[in-house]
Parts: structure tokens; C-alpha cells; sequence
């Protein structure tokens, strides 16, 4: 069999995760609903998210589903069954501006993740210790000028007696 | 945790004159394992206590003829409560604080990392980083005004390209050597004051209720 998934969401009555597939071999697109069980608001979304795509009937269909996907949607589960609306959720998923998203919250699992995303950049700058031009106490000045122009993060009021 | 096993980490040895201790704070994914990483290239042998959630890089240098030995205490996870264990601070010398300048949460998030400093060592230098210039080196024409408002050192830095990580750590350890010079650790003596004092309270309160607020009154 081989599966293609083509979207997968959330249901929350009963709570389940809703994949839209295509089977290549058929070429017939199908909709398969997976329910989440022994999950509860108190649960680990990274543990059921993982425990469900290594499922032994279910993990052959997930294969295209990201392990990220499925902790989220895991969390908008998980919120529904906290009492939040789907809005509220949603707001709370989508850090609006990355720079004030808090990965200490995060699981270790969602940390890893950003921080891999970091080292993209990370490893673009890198200089190795056999680059020609490798310097290993490289010092730099930044002179503090006059016109050093304040960081707009310090104009805001939430300095909390600082 | 329990400061019952701190001996493990045998925190006496720090009273020696040549060995000192040198932590680092601040947010998750600041880039401080990576600063770490990068002042000591390949010649350090990193220690996982996984109880309390750090680890220990030990480094050894000559300053002046003489050998220094630097415990560097890094965070393995537990920043994310965004308090650290007091066996964390305990003793240490030096504090180097980063933030990511990409993610202004992580400076706004130095004051409270400042503040639980100073609750455990109101002395000690405190070095403030700013790490990922690399992404975006505009940033360093800007003046970030925390450092300044402390009184603190401050310095542009990027873990990737290698600018100026070794003057940082370079100067903790200077710093942290000449504080452990001029200071009694009177601190330290405050501490264990409290703790005992602690333990003791603990046990007056479990079987005289009613008493209790007397006896901390004439405490
Ligand atoms: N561009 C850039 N990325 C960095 C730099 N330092 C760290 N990073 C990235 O930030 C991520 C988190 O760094 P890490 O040292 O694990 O942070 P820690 O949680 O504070 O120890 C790393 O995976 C790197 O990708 C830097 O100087 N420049
Ligand atoms: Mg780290």
C-alpha cells in the first residue's frame, strides 16, 4: 500500500484526528478517522503524538504526517478538552511575532525542533576551526558612538523596576 | 532535587585560591551551550549532572604564571522554569547572562534572571551578552540599555562567526578571579545561616502549631 496523506486534522467529539489520504495504488483519495484514546487534558501532547505515529494499525498512513503536526494538533485537542474555543487555541498556537515566542515553554521535543531550525542559520555563519581564516580569540569593536540609536525593546514599559 | 547531595559536587574545593566557579543564564536556545562550545573548541570534557540539570565543563588556564582552575556550570534544561536550583549559584565567582538579540522575550527576560542573581549573589560580576550577531549585524549600532542601567559589562558577541566569545569568558574569568581576591564570601555564611535556621524552624512548626508565630517573633 502505498498512502500519500493530503491533509489530516482534528476532531473533538469524540476526540479523534482526521486524515485525508490518497492511495497511489488505487488512486482513490479516502478519509480515515483516527481516534485518540487515554488522552486527556493533563496528558503529554509530544508522548501521544509520537505513541500515535508509531501506532501499529495507524503509523502506515501517518508516515507523510510530521511528528511537529501531530503535536499540534494534539495541543488543540488537548485546549478543546481545557475548555478553550478553537479561536482561542488557534491564537495561542500562532506565536504572532517569533520574537517574543517563549521556547522555554516549550517540550523538549518542540525545543529541539527550533533549535534546528536554528542551526540553519547557525551552521550558514559558522566559521570552522580549518577555515583559512579561522581566528580563534577573533575580537571585535563596536564603538559606542554618540549616536548610538536606543533599541526599540527598552522603550517599553514593562521594565518591572529595572 | 535536595541540597542533601550537594557534597557530590564537592563545592568546598572552590575555597582554593587558583580554582574558581563561572555560570551562565538565560532563556532557552540563547545560545549558551554554543558560546560554551566555541570558547573551549575541542579541548574540554563536559560533565552531564543529570540531577541537576547542568553541565560542568572544566578548563584550565596559566594567568599570570599561575594555574587557574574554571568550573564553568552551563544549564541543561532547567532555565525553562525560568529559575535555576540554588545549588546553581552557590559559590559561583562569575555570571555571564545572554540573550538572543533575534528574540526580544530573551532581553526582556534579563531583569528576572538579574534578579534571582543578586537573591543568591548580591556581589559577584555579572557580564551581559549579546549572541547572534551574526544574524544581524545592524543590531550592533543599537544600544541595548539594561547592562548600562546595572552598571554591567557589556558585549556584542556571535557563537557562529566567533566574535569576541573568548574576550567574554576571558574576562569572566579575570573577574571572577579578582572577586574571589577581594571578597570574604560573607554571603555564603549568610546562607547557611538561613538554612539552618530553616531546618530548624521546619521542626519546631510540625508539632506546636499554635506556637509557631510566637517563636518567629522572638526569632
Ligand atoms: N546564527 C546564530 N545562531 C546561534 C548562535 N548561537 C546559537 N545559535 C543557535 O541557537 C540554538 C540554541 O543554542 P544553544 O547553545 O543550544 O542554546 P542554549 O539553550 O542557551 O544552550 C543553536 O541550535 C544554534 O542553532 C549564534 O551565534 N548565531
Ligand atoms: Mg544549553
Amino acid at each position: 500500500m502505498s498512502i500519500v496523506a493530503k491533509r489530516c486534522g482534528v476532531r473533538f467529539i469524540p476526540p479523534s484526528i482526521i486524515l485525508i489520504y490518497e492511495n497511489k495504488n488505487t488512486s482513490k483519495t479516502r478519509k480515515r478517522v483516527i481516534p485518540v484514546r487515554n488522552f486527556s487534558q493533563y496528558s503529554d501532547c509530544s508522548r501521544a503524538a509520537e505513541r500515535l505515529k508509531h501506532h501499529v494499525r495507524h503509523s502506515v498512513y501517518l508516515e507523510s504526517v510530521s511528528l511537529a503536526q501531530l503535536e499540534r494538533l494534539h495541543l488543540i485537542l488537548r485546549d478543546h478538552l481545557k475548555g478553550l474555543s478553537l479561536e482561542e487555541s488557534l491564537a495561542a498556537r500562532r506565536a504572532s511575532d517569533p520574537s517574543d515566542e517563549d521556547l522555554n515553554k516549550l517540550s523538549d521535543e518542540e525545543l529541539n525542533r527550533r533549535k534546528a531550525q536554528m542551526d540553519q542559520l547557525f551552521e550558514r555563519n559558522r566559521k570552522h576551526k580549518d577555515d583559512p581564516d579561522f581566528v580563534y580569540d577573533l575580537e571585535v569593536e563596536f564603538p559606542e558612538n554618540s549616536v548610538r540609536e536606543t533599541c526599540s525593546w527598552d522603550e517599553e514599559p514593562s521594565d518591572e523596576g529595572f | 532535587m535536595d541540597s542533601g547531595g550537594i557534597s557530590d559536587l564537592d563545592l568546598d574545593k572552590y575555597d582554593a585560591d587558583e580554582q574558581v566557579k563561572i555560570i551562565c543564564l538565560g532563556d532557552s536556545a540563547v545560545g549558551k551551550s554554543k558560546l560554551m562550545e566555541r570558547f573551549l573548541m575541542d579541548g574540554y570534557r563536559p560533565q552531564q549532572l543529570s540531577t541537576y540539570a547542568l553541565t560542568l565543563y572544566k578548563y584550565t588556564t596559566t594567568i599570570n604564571g599561575q594555574t587557574v582552575l574554571v568550573d564553568f556550570w552551563d544549564t541543561a534544561g532547567q532555565e525553562r522554569f525560568r529559575s535555576m536550583h540554588p545549588s546553581y549559584y552557590h559559590k559561583a565567582h562569575a555570571c555571564v547572562m545572554v540573550f538572543d538579540v533575534q528574540r526580544k522575550i530573551t532581553y526582556k527576560n534579563l531583569p528576572n534572571w538579574y534578579k534571582e542573581l543578586r537573591e543568591y549573589r548580591p556581589e559577584i560580576p555579572c557580564l551581559v551578552v549579546a549572541n547572534k550577531i551574526d544574524a544581524d549585524i545592524k543590531v550592533t549600532q543599537k544600544s541595548f540599555n539594561f547592562a548600562k542601567k546595572q552598571g554591567l559589562p557589556f558585549y556584542f558577541v556571535s557563537a557562529a562567526d566567533g566574535t569576541n566569545v573568548v574576550k567574554v569568558f576571558k574576562d569572566a574569568i579575570q573577574m571572577a578571579l579578582s572577586y574571589k581576591k577581594n571578597s570574604s564570601d560573607f554571603m555564603d555564611e549568610v546562607m547557611r545561616e538561613l538554612e539552618n535556621f530553616e531546618l530548624e524552624s521546619k521542626e519546631e512548626s510540625s508539632d506546636k502549631e499554635e506556637t509557631q508565630e510566637g517563636k518567629l517573633d522572638s526569632a
